[in-house]
Order: structure tokens, then sequence, then C-alpha cells
């Protein structure tokens, strides 16, 4: 092949890289077009011999179980004994030896339920203070030209920054306006922190929303920030689904602000109380693994559920 | 009517109010804070009592533990990014391969590779300090037996921060799968048929054809894995608590241990977290760069 030949197959794939964004003018997930995109496209003759087929067959299972195996490893010591646990096996020993008891357990060992409370709190109570700056952010990451650009550097260097940085001075803060030990300090601290991550995914969904629709509601008398909720909230709902599911889960686990900030068993989450479970001198495997189950299982229900709009969110958002 | 096109409206600064509070409270006043106890006498009761000059950051850079703790997050940062992007890639890849068949999807597999990334990382740590268990933890047991001697991964200060990058890697190459499949998607069929008629190699095809496309996305996403990376702290807390001796002791983990725990000297805490947001200010800004200019010369 000659150099030139070389590279006009390059152009054109990079034109056709940018193309699926463009197109697609309308809010549905990306997952959905991307997946149209894939259908619609002829099943070109990539022959691959049946041995190339199997390798990468074998080497997707593996993936698979690589992803899974600590996850199944939990549910295997959650119903077993310590003794069974000690045999260094994968699968419970015995049958009708299954150490149920070990869920029952964990709720008492730490506060568990009141925990479990406390992180969808702070979870849910941040994913909303996200939303409140997000939204506007957005809108002015994506519609304001130079303070638009200016304003995504300044988030930029927020995320970038490792938020142990802003720890001991958000421990001074928050205990100058009385929410340490607080569930509304955590919501409230880790809603900021999450603010410039739901700005960077909506911003493309922002971007998308063709300015004409805006301007026929200016010329309706709407104005700017009413056009942003009356025609732009609604058509980037999706994103702000998959921006807020996303920030969900970052609250949801996080750990560093929550065990700063939280010292008193009432106020703090489950990644707090599993974390103490590793101070006790005999490790509880059962009990232990039962607890950061009913911690994961949640987030694995709402990500199956919400996949769609997470993978959709995702690579739209990041992909720009 | 007004003369003006409805087009040059302008945004009302207003609506940079919520943004700007956030950058406020987690990044200028934090800054000032750090820069003001670095140099005075701070206690968990009363912050910013007098100057004390450069004591606080000399304090900072006798602690035995925190040079060490500033390579130790360099090391994890940078071999985690490059680990999660070189393999995410080439699963993003192994996945397009089948897909390009026409024959199920990123349906499954794409969800189950979804999980390790919504798991939170404490119970990421939870998981594999137990199944890294050095009796009683199945992966252990499972790799002892294969070697026939004891092996304890977590429990040897030259392999213990290593594992915790693989677990970290465990969790973080999922989100690079997403976004380098999503990318791969936008290689035109039509190109890699060419291609392979033209008789072209599955590497030349890759290297002429694949690449040049998703390029972009894998510098984005090795970014994003570099400041992830820096971030680490839970792994470190849930799993070794910095051990054994300091061989896991990350920057995050020694300033919470310096300035939250033990004897609570927040003055040294502030200094030795001036360093780190100096330290991590460099290398983010300097790969920022770097890819803003790989971007250029690519348009």
């Amino acid at each position: 092949m000659t150099q030139l030949a070389d590279q006009r197959p390059i152009a054109a794939a990079q034109e056709a890289a940018v193309d699926p964004a463009v197109n697609s003018s309308s809010t549905t997930t990306s997952a959905a077009e991307l997946e149209q995109l894939r259908r619609a496209r002829p099943r070109g003759p990539h022959r691959r011999s049946p041995l190339a087929q199997v390798g990468v067959r074998l080497a997707l299972a593996l993936v698979a179980v690589v992803a899974l195996a600590p996850v199944a490893f939990l549910v295997s010591l959650s119903v077993r004994s310590t003794d069974d646990v000690l045999t260094g096996s994968w699968l419970p020993g015995g049958f009708g030896e299954l150490a149920w008891g070990n869920w029952s357990a964990a709720f008492r060992t730490i506060p568990l339920a009141h925990m479990l409370a406390n992180s969808w709190l702070v979870a849910l109570g941040s994913a909303l203070v996200t939303a409140v700056v997000a939204v506007p952010g957005a809108y002015v990451t994506a519609r304001a030209g130079k303070r638009g650009a200016r304003l995504s550097a300044a988030l930029l260097a927020g995320y970038c920054a490792p938020p142990v940085v802003a720890v001991l001075p958000l421990f001074f803060l928050l205990k100058e306006v009385g929410l340490t030990n607080s569930v509304v300090g955590l919501a409230l601290v880790n809603g900021l922190a999450n603010a410039p991550v739901a700005v960077w995914l909506l911003d493309s969904f922002v971007r998308r929303v063709p300015v004409e629709l805006e301007e026929a509601a200016w010329l309706d008398g709407l104005s700017v920030a009413g056009g942003l909720r009356r025609i732009v909230l609604p058509l980037i709902a999706p994103g702000l689904v998959a921006a807020l599911l996303v920030c969900t889960f970052l609250a949801y686990g996080e750990f560093l602000f929550a065990v700063s900030f939280a010292q008193t068993t009432a106020s703090q989450p489950l990644t707090v109380g599993l974390s103490l479970f590793q101070g006790d001198r005999t490790v509880q495997f059962g009990q232990q693994a039962a607890a950061a189950l009913v911690g994961v299982v949640p987030v694995y229900v709402l990500a199956v559920v919400a996949q769609r709009w997470l993978v959709g969110g995702l690579s739209q958002g990041a992909l720009k | 009517m007004s003369t003006t096109t409805p087009a040059v409206r302008h945004v009302p600064r207003w609506l940079s109010l919520p943004p700007l509070v956030a950058i406020v409270v987690l990044l200028v006043y934090p800054t000032v804070f750090v820069v003001a106890a670095s140099f005075t006498r701070t206690t968990l009761a009363r912050p910013l009592q007098e100057w004390t000059g450069f004591a606080n950051l000399t304090s900072a850079l006798q602690t035995e533990a925190f040079a060490g703790s500033l390579v130790r997050t360099l090391v994890f940062a940078v071999s985690a990014a490059v680990l999660a992007t070189a393999i995410g890639t080439a699963v993003a890849l192994l996945l397009r391969a089948r897909t390009g068949r026409g024959e199920g999807g990123f349906g499954v597999l794409g969800t189950l590779l979804l999980l390790p990334l919504v798991t939170p990382p404490v119970m990421v740590g939870v998981a594999w300090k137990l199944l890294l268990a050095p009796a009683g933890g199945a992966l252990t047991s499972t790799f002892s037996s294969l070697v026939g001697s004891p092996v304890n991964p977590l429990g040897s200060s030259s392999t213990a921060l290593g594992t915790l990058v693989l677990i970290h890697v465990w969790q973080w190459t999922p989100l690079v799968v997403l976004l380098v499949f999503a990318a791969l998607l936008g290689v035109p069929d039509e190109l890699l048929e060419a291609a392979s008629l033209d008789g072209a190699g599955a590497l030349h095809t890759f290297t002429a054809v694949t690449w040049p496309v998703v390029a972009p996305t894998v510098l984005s996403v090795l970014f994003l894995e570099l400041v992830v990376g820096f971030k680490v702290f839970d792994l470190v807390a849930v799993v070794t608590s910095g051990g054994p001796g300091l061989s896991t002791v990350v920057a995050s983990f020694e300033v919470f241990r310096t300035g939250l725990r033990g004897d609570y000297d927040v003055g040294t805490a502030a200094a030795m977290t001036l360093v780190l947001g100096l330290l991590v200010g460099a290398v983010t800004a300097g790969v920022s760069a770097l890819r803003t200019r790989a971007a250029g010369a690519d348009a």
C-alpha cells in the first residue's frame, strides 16, 4: 500500500468518527444510537478463522470471570462458617451447613440498617445538590462561549485535585457551621464535589439541543433562564438521569469525607461501618461479606436496571 | 421589538453562581486555607493561631513516611492508569471483534463489566482483602496450591503496593472498555473491509485504520485514569492501612493519618497537602498540555 492510499481512509475514518454525534440531534441515549448504527451496518466480510473466534470468546469469558469473581466470592463467604472459610475453597464445603446466620449477625455487629439509610440519604441528597449546581453549570459551559470555557477549566481543576486537599479545610468549615457528624453536611459536600463530573457529562447533551429551539422560545418572550427550564431541561433529561446516577453512585461509595467528617455512629454511612469491621481482632469473614453485599446489591440492581442510561450517558458525555 | 437578534442573547451571569459556589468551596477556599495553615500553628480546636514560618513544611519533609508516600502516589497513579488503559483498550477491541460478527452485543457482558465500576471502593477493598487473606482467601489458596508454597501478596512489602494497583485496575478498567468501545463503533466497517481486501494484516489494519480514530479517546481516558489514580485513599485505608511497614502509605493516607488521626498534627498535614497539591497539579497540567498538543498535531 502506498503512503497516499494509506492516508485517505484515515481522514475518512476520522470524519466518520465524528459523525454519530453530529447526526443524532435527538436526545435518545447514544447507547441506543450506537446499537442502531451497529445493526444498520452491513455485515462485513471480516473473515476470522474459527480458531481466532474461539480465542476471542475465551478471552472475553476470562474477562467476565475476573470481573465477577470477587463479588461471587463474597456471596459464597456470606453463607459460610469461619471453619468452612478457612479451608480456602471458593465454594461452601458441605450441603446443609450453610451459615445464613451471618446475615442477621452482620446487622447486629454494626448498626447496618441505620448506616445503610445514612448512605442513601447522603447519596440522594447529594444528587439533588449536584443537579442544582450542574444544570445551570452545564448550560454556561456549553452556551456562554469564553466564559463557559473558563468555568469548564475551573471545574476540571476542581475535579483533578485529590479530595484529601479539601479534607482539612472542609473539616473546619463544617465545624464552624455545625455540620460535622451530619448526614446533611456529607450530602452538601458530596453534592458540590461531584458537580464537576455532572457538568462534564451534561455539557455535550446541552450542546446538542439546537439553539434554534431556544431562539424561538426567546421570541415568544421567554428569558434565557426560562428557555433553559422549559426547553433545554426536558431535552437533556436522559443525560441528567445518567449524570445523577453516576453522582449518586459516587456519593454512595464515598469514604474519605465520610470517615473524616462523621465520627459518630449515628451519622456514619455504610462505607465507614465496613471499614470499622476491619478493626476487629478476629476477622468475621462471613459477616463482613454479608455486610458488604447489603451495600453492594442495591447498587447493582440500580446499575443493571439503568444500564442503558448509564452506558449512553457515560459514552456520550465523555466522547466529545 | 428589540433590534438585537435572539442568537446573541447573553447567558445571564447568575447562572454561573451555583457552579462558582462549588469551585469556591472545594478549590479556592481549601487552597487558601491549606497555604495559611501550612505557615501557622493550627490545632483541631483552633486553626491558624500564629505565624510559624516554614516549621510545618520542615516537619512534613522530615516525616519519614512522607517523601516515600509522594513517590508511591506517583507510582500508583501512573502504573494503574497505563495498565487500566492498555487492558481496557484490549478488551474493547475483543468486544468489537465479537460484535462485528453481528452476534450478541455489548449487552450481557457489558452489564457484567459495569459492575466493578459501580462497586463502592470500600466494598472492592473488602472483597479483595478477603480473597487475598493469608488464611481462608480463595485466591491465595489457589495460587499457593499452584506454586506449592504459601502466597501472601498483601503481607509482603515488596508486593503489597503492586497488589493494590491491580485491585484498583480491576475496578477502573471497565470505564476504559466502555469509552473505547463506544469510540470503536465510530470506525467504519467499510474501511476495515477495504483494508482486509487490500491484504492488510490485523496489526496494520489497527495502526492505519482503527488507532487514528480511537487515539483521542484513549488519551482522554488515560488522563482520566491518572486523575482517578491520584485520588486513591479508600483501598489503602481498607485493605492494608498503609502496611506492611510503610510500603503502601500513599500521600492521601499520610495526610489523613497525620492530621485526623494519631497526634492530630493539622499544621504538618496541611504542609503535606500543599506539597501533594503542587505535585498533582504539576503532573496533571503537564499531561493535559501534552494531550492538547497531541490533539493539535492531529488536526
